[in-house]
């Protein structure tokens, strides 16, 4: 696991799901990646494929028609991998709590398929940019 | 179209209505039986030319409404007829697609999440439940398990 935590931490290229977000925390994904706030300088990149990638930026509840796809696309994602919970949402259902379409919080939902899953939070409604560097960097420097 | 001539072409329709309510100056209901409604909307989009903004379905206690708005844009009037569904077993209503396809999705989406029969509706399908959810559990009625 150390030479491929190194690995994971050296440049970390990110894959975003939504889960059935709302579109205001992918919004602020998207302003992440502008060059106002340039990630690229962390070696952050986003990328096409979730097996590219070494994070999941996973925004929305986690609805039951998406948490069959979430599942997947953890599953195709290579191992060590971070999840990112961006948002109330992912992060705690947030008001959808106990919505008939709700099968989250996303981390229930990663854990279904693997119970030692890394998951990070960062909330917000929407978290602003500045959070979600602050957030991965901050798990960065614990792994 | 002026209120004034709205409300004269609205007079037509009366005897299918159980009442109008003017509400505030720019917001008229009128209330039928779900059997009048589709000659009601059939009026208000054929005849009286209105703009079909949407429809809203309510599970009252003890009868399913089916709204339909309508807006006469010149003056910012909405006009919604409300269709009163009695009995809850097999809620049924005529659909309003065929002569406005505008209210195709909404029609499906109530008929998803309420439980209610558009009949003669051309594409009445899944629209926005999940694919594994269960057939006859409407999730929005009052009985749904919370």
């Amino acid at each position: 696991m150390g030479l491929k935590m190194k690995a994971l931490k050296k440049s970390v290229w990110v894959f975003h799901v939504n889960a059935g977000a709302c579109n205001n925390c992918d919004i602020e994904i998207v302003n992440l990646l502008t060059p106002k706030f340039d990630i690229e300088r962390f070696g952050i990149k986003l990328v096409g494929s979730p097996r590219h990638a070494d994070a999941l930026l996973v925004t929305g509840v986690g609805t039951r028609q998406a948490a069959i796809r979430l599942r997947e696309i953890y599953r195709q994602t290579p191992k060590p991998c971070i999840v990112f919970c961006i948002g109330a949402c992912a992060g705690g259902t947030g008001i959808f709590e106990g919505g008939y379409h709700v099968a989250g919080p996303v981390d229930k939902i990663i854990r279904e398929v693997d119970p030692n899953a890394i998951i990070a939070y960062v909330p917000g409604c929407p978290p602003k940019p500045e959070a979600m560097i602050s957030g991965v960097l901050k798990v960065l420097s614990t792994l | 179209m002026k209120q004034e001539e709205l409300n004269t072409k609205l007079l037509e329709i009366k005897g299918k209505l159980i009442d109008v309510e003017h509400k505030p100056h720019n917001r008229i209901f009128l209330l039928c039986e779900s059997e009048n409604a589709y000659a009601v909307n059939k009026f208000l989009f054929k005849n009286v030319a209105l703009r079909f903004i949407t429809a809203t379905g309510i599970d009252s206690d003890d009868c399913f409404e089916i709204l339909y708005h309508y807006s006469n844009d010149e003056t910012g009037c909405v006009v919604t007829v409300k269709a009163f569904i009695r009995g809850r077993d097999n809620p049924a209503i005529e659909s309003i697609t065929p002569f406005l396809p505008g209210a195709e999705w909404i029609e499906r989406e109530i008929h998803d999440i309420l439980g209610i029969d558009f009949k003669n509706h051309p594409n009445l399908k899944r629209l926005i439940l999940a694919d594994d959810w269960p057939e006859g559990v409407y999730p929005l009625r009052k009985e749904a398990k919370k």
